[in-house]
């Protein structure tokens, strides 16, 4: 409590899964929240499927409601475009340096009626569908996307380069777009931190034996996620660069587990999803995962493998494998336990590679002073028994940050966050 | 008293302004019955434009309010803020949404200008019906009782308990702990399990906010969130304790899979074949050996296999933690007969998140043979205990061993239908304990007030239990604030006692248990804390005795008729 | 030779579901047929057969119920009631000598913006096809 008698406010670091669910948890209690989020949504990488495992539900519908509700509590303060850029004090008396860049619209003004998009003649990569569609630089990164509220990437926008162009503030009935906003520094003081800065998935370039960036239809886990997407660059369809439906697939797990040394825990369920999808979707597509152990753990995902494996979905047990051109289509050699090498003709090949921690995490790392493990995750202090705590007391990690998990125990973890804080913090 | 209908459309700047003809609106609008003001905004949801409507309301006596505009997932609650702050009941409120759903989708202005006025001349009609709602509010009592005093059990415990907040830790056993005090080691530091009980003890006894009742079962539990009645019974002294809480959590924690059921392992009937939580008994400390490592015949074995995925498929999942252990076992082998050859017998090697895959090559850098078998059998000859097995190409081998250690299926512990029973908390076709929401509710039960953690919701280690252990301290932290009335939802069902024909029909399509039959007046009645506001019952119910408030039958029905007029 | 008419289409959306993909389709300016009149519901499990009839009975010419995909209702198990009753609900018309093709019961996810559109203008060209509700030249209740 502070001089007045006012429970101590939390920052949580991350607008993901877990930095909602954990910053709803400490609001609805009765404190203050920070959500300091780098990009300009919240959500995360949930927003970017279009179902989760095992129900196969929609993760637009699942999430939006607890979207909603964050955005409405009068609790929390969402602080986006903004990173943490330092942090001193102890546990119950932080003081953190926020510095939030200046988004250039006025969320007070504007109405999330998305005029000022057409104008705007700049066309870059988005990187939120992955680098497959374009947007503009005054922009939000897909159709309903929260806050609605767009924003400039000063990066590209014309006039921030020095040309002129009013574009978008022309085009704004509400006089929303104002160049004169300013980055700001923000000094907050917290009683304690939340850390839930998500992951990011390892770059499948990285191995060239797969031809990812090579070759055509060659696509990694999340690019097939924003292709699933009934909101993303092919509004759900399914379709190779020459624009036909694929008729066979291969999904190829454990892209980056040997180069980063662990198992990401939740591709295979993220492959079996994929693959009920894209058979829902596409028929008499035939669909083979290539894996070297099957990781379903827990009461509820071995049903789920059954019955993919029941629709005829193939699963071959590799210890190597490797993409290559053949003729218009693609062809993976592979060799199971045994030794035998084989070859199947696929049109499309989907990499799932491993999870690794957001980037910033050495920096972030650094700012809090809390250590990481060599894999870049943030540690916990004492893994056998918890995973939420760190060395520093009063600065909690919760979901991927801490390491690869499934959303279950990443909501859990930002319970169990919120639980030390409610209960340590007076 | 008579209704004086505020109505008031926003233009949006041109969003809806550019396709709706605002003015034909107003006309069209302004002649209706009970309509007293009609005005039109290029914001109202403006500090400007919400201002603008509070003076309308105050200035022409306005009771019940109409906005057109936008979505009401946009400003339903904002404009129900004017409304209270203008002195209107939030809830004599109905905003219109003429953006998204017609101006934005109707390209034909005439057509967009229609369907604006269909629409709010609907609104019109249904508000006239609505009535005035307030909030709810119930006392709720912040303890918690905890069933299970295991890990799980202890550590919510710790972090629930407060001087404003009781917590009662219920164990069936005479000492707290469960399993893990009978681990001599965890992996993956190969820390002591009893010693970190013993530690978590020494930290609960010193503790006046948590009452530990050993030896003592919980035989009832009545009520809802923040209003539970607790019936224990304290076995050793034959004494019954009656308290009340307003959250529980049961936290029973798991027992085996039975091997006796699978021949093929020669469980219970060949020597040296032990379970493993046999085997954790034979290394600890205090235990039958002193902690060591001995077959029957007093020797220690010179050669162990292990076997993994014992019963999964008649279970039908993967028990998740028995991988990581055999590596435990492995190392405890190992560092007690360094000599000892260790063979894993497995399927699939579950070793999930960032630092699990390389305990596993370390483990198997000490000198452990991994052999993927697809068939494993025991069987005993002159040699000894043979394991027999087959890999997935169908080669055959086998392997003589001294002892063998089955490593079987987890499950939920064997009094779990018990409390399924008692707490009215579903449990899946595997036996575990279903959760409000697998993905974002995962220590939550579907009964509100009731959570789940540790091994009884599924299979998983002591980091995880303990995890969802904080995880629901968290829940019940936030939930139930000492001092603070719990907030419930406004526009719930209720069923009128006089038409209500006791059909009970409602209370099989409620998905939240939340009506009750009541045998004196023999009706069904609502259970305001627990209803969610659905409908179901309001559908269901054939006298139309039950009503959804905010979604009544006329207030659809008005809705209804005048889109249709 | 059916005249064209411009059917008079009610929606019974869900909150949760339908309702967000009908303000997706907003967003993305799709076009929606202009004679849908949408009424809001907390839940698909809401609507009962009375007031889908009652629909009909007033002079809709086509009713549309949509909600969550089942195993996503946001209150459990309200669309599967949904899905019951409208089975019944079909049959029964039938039997009144309507023809139960006015009535339609569709799982839109809040996500699905796109198919809200095609769903519900698939459904216009369907009601259009046939023809006014007889009961609109019947009104004597």
């Amino acid at each position: 409590m502070n001089a007045k008698g006012q429970k101590a406010p939390v920052l949580v670091i991350g607008a993901g899964i877990a930095g909602i669910e954990a910053s709803l948890l400490l609001a609805n209690s009765g404190r203050k929240v920070y959500l300091v989020e780098k990009t300009s949504y919240i959500g995360g990488n949930v927003i970017k499927l279009e179902e989760v495992f095992p129900s196969m539900e929609c993760a637009t519908c699942l999430i939006t409601p607890k979207q909603e509700e964050l955005l409405q509590n009068q609790n929390i303060e969402l602080l986006r475009l903004s990173q943490v850029e330092t942090v001193s004090g102890s546990f119950g008396d932080f003081t953190v340096k926020i510095k939030k860049k200046a988004s250039y619209v006025d969320s007070a003004n504007c109405i999330g009626c998305s005029a000022c998009f057409d104008p705007c003649s700049v066309e870059v990569d988005n990187e939120f569908e992955e680098r497959l569609a374009k947007r503009k630089a005054i922009y939000i990164p897909c159709t309903g996307a929260l806050p609605s509220i767009p924003v400039i990437d000063t990066e590209n926008c014309l006039r921030f380069k020095s040309h002129e162009c009013q574009a978008c503030q022309e085009a704004c009935m509400f006089e929303a777009i104002d160049f004169n906003q300013q980055d700001e520094e923000l000094q907050v003081k917290v009683g304690a931190i939340v850390v839930a800065t998500g992951f990011k998935p390892f770059d499948a370039g990285e191995i060239t034996q797969y031809g990812y960036k090579k070759f055509d239809n060659v696509y990694s886990g999340m690019e097939v996620e924003r292709i699933c997407a009934s909101n993303g660059p092919t509004q759900g369809q399914i379709l190779l660069k020459n624009g036909q439906q694929p008729k066979s697939v291969a999904i190829i797990h454990c892209v980056g587990r040997e180069e980063k040394g662990y198992c990401s825990s939740v591709c295979c369920m993220a492959s079996l999803k994929l693959s009920h999808f894209m058979k829902k979707k596409l028929h008499e597509v035939k669909i083979t995962q290539f894996y070297s152990d099957l990781s379903i753990p827990g009461k509820a995902y071995q049903k789920f493998y059954e019955e993919v494996k029941e629709s005829g979905v193939d699963f071959i047990r590799v210890t190597v494998a490797e993409v290559s051109q053949s003729g218009k289509g693609l062809s993976i050699k592979y060799k199971t336990e045994d030794g035998k090498e084989s070859t199947l003709a696929v049109d499309m090949v989907i990499l799932n590679p491993a999870l690794e921690p957001a980037a910033d995490s050495a920096k972030l790392a650094e700012i809090l002073n809390i250590p990481q493990s060599e894999d870049g995750f943030f540690s916990e202090k004492e893994p056998d028994l918890t995973s939420v705590a760190t060395a520093q007391d009063g600065i909690y990690i919760a979901g991927c940050a801490q390491g690869p998990k499934d959303i279950a125990e990443t909501v859990a973890e930002a319970e169990a966050a919120a639980g030390r804080v409610l209960s340590l913090l007076r | 008293m008579a209704k004086k209908i505020g109505v008031y459309v926003c233009e949006c700047g041109t969003n809806i302004a550019e396709k709706v003809d605002i003015d034909k609106v107003i006309t069209a609008v302004s002649p209706l019955k009970d309509v007293e003001v009609v005005g039109k905004h290029k914001l109202p949801c403006s500090e400007a434009g919400k201002e603008a409507i509070k003076q309308s309301i105050e200035e022409h006596g306005v009771t019940h309010v109409v906005v057109a505009g936008c979505s009401p997932k946009q400003h339903e609650l904002t404009f129900m803020n004017v409304c209270e702050q203008a002195g209107v009941n939030p809830y004599l409120f109905q905003l219109v949404n003429i953006r998204e759903q017609c101006a934005w989708v109707t390209p034909n202005g005439e057509e967009a200008t229609d369907k604006a006025i269909r629409q709010i001349k609907a609104a019109i009609s249904r508000v006239r019906y609505h009535t005035a709602l307030e909030k709810k509010e119930a006392e709720c009592n912040p303890d918690v009782l905890v069933i299970g005093g295991g890990i799980a059990g202890v550590k919510t415990s710790q972090l629930l308990a407060a001087p404003d907040r009781k917590v009662y830790l219920v164990e069936k056993a005479s000492s707290l702990g469960g399993k893990v005090r009978r681990f001599e080691k965890l992996f993956i530091n190969m820390e002591s399990g009893s010693a970190l009980i013993e530690q978590e003890l020494q930290s609960l006894q010193g503790n006046e906010n948590i009452e530990v009742l050993t030896e003592s079962e919980v035989e009832q539990v009545l009520g809802f969130l923040g209003n539970f009645e607790v019936k224990v019974v304290k076995k050793a002294e034959d004494k019954e304790l009656n308290f009340n809480v307003g959250a529980v959590i049961l936290a029973t924690g798991f027992d085996l899979f039975d091997p006796k059921g699978l021949p093929q392992y020669g469980y219970g009937k060949l020597d040296d074949v032990y379970t493993s939580l046999e085997f954790e008994e034979m290394n600890i400390s205090d235990g039958t050996t002193d902690g060591k490592i001995l077959l029957k015949n007093g020797n220690p074995p010179e050669s162990v296999a292990i076997i993994h995925c014992v019963g999964r498929e008649e279970r039908g999942y993967c028990s998740k933690v028995c991988c990581m252990y055999s590596l435990k076992f492995d190392r405890m082998l190992k560092s007690q007969l360094p000599a000892a050859k260790v063979s894993h017998f497995y399927s699939e090697l579950c070793v999930p998140g960032k630092s699990y895959q390389k305990f596993y090559e370390d483990t198997k850098g000490m000198g452990a043979r991994f052999i993927r078998s697809a068939k494993t059998e025991v069987t005993s000859n002159q040699k000894g205990l043979t394991v027999t097995y087959e890999t997935e190409t169908e080669s055959k081998g086998d392997l003589v061993v001294d002892m063998a250690i089955l490593l079987p299926a987890m499950e939920t512990s064997s009094d779990a239908q018990k409390f399924a029973e008692m707490l009215n908390v579903p449990r899946d076709e595997k036996g575990f304990f279903v959760e409000e929401h697998q993905l974002l509710s995962p220590v939550a039960s579907a009964m509100e007030g009731i959570f789940v953690v540790g091994c009884a919701r599924g299979p998983q280690n002591v980091a995880e239990s303990i995890v969802q252990a904080e995880a629901a301290a968290g829940k019940i932290l936030s939930a139930l604030v000492p001092g603070r009335k719990l907030e419930l939802e406004v526009k719930t069902s209720e069923i009128s006692e006089t038409f209500c024909t006791g059909c009970k029909t409602c209370i099989d399509v409620c998905p939240y248990g939340a009506i009750t039959f009541e045998e004196r007046r023999r009706i069904s009645v609502v259970n305001g804390v627990l209803c969610h506001g659905c409908g179901s019952c309001a559908a269901a119910c054939p006298s139309g005795a039950a009503k959804l408030k905010h979604f009544t039958f006329p207030q659809l029905y008005q809705e209804l008729e005048a889109v249709l007029r | 030779m059916v005249e064209q008419f411009t059917p008079r289409i009610v929606g019974f959306l869900c909150n949760w579901c339908t309702y967000a993909a009908a303000d997706l389709a907003g967003s993305a300016k799709m076009e929606i047929p202009a004679s849908l009149s949408v009424i809001r519901v907390m839940c698909s499990g809401r609507v009962d057969p009375v007031l889908a009839a009652t629909a009909l009975l007033h002079g809709a010419d086509g009713v549309l119920i949509a909600g969550c995909h089942p195993g996503d209702c946001h209150y459990r198990e309200g669309n599967y009631y949904a899905r019951r009753r409208f089975a019944l609900l079909r049959k029964t018309v039938e039997t009144l000598g309507l023809d139960s093709d006015r009535f339609m019961l569709a799982w839109i996810s809040a996500s699905e913006g796109q198919r809200f559109g095609e769903i519900t203008n698939q459904f216009a060209e369907q009601i259009k096809k046939l023809g006014p509700n007889p009961m609109k030249k019947n009104i004597s209740l």
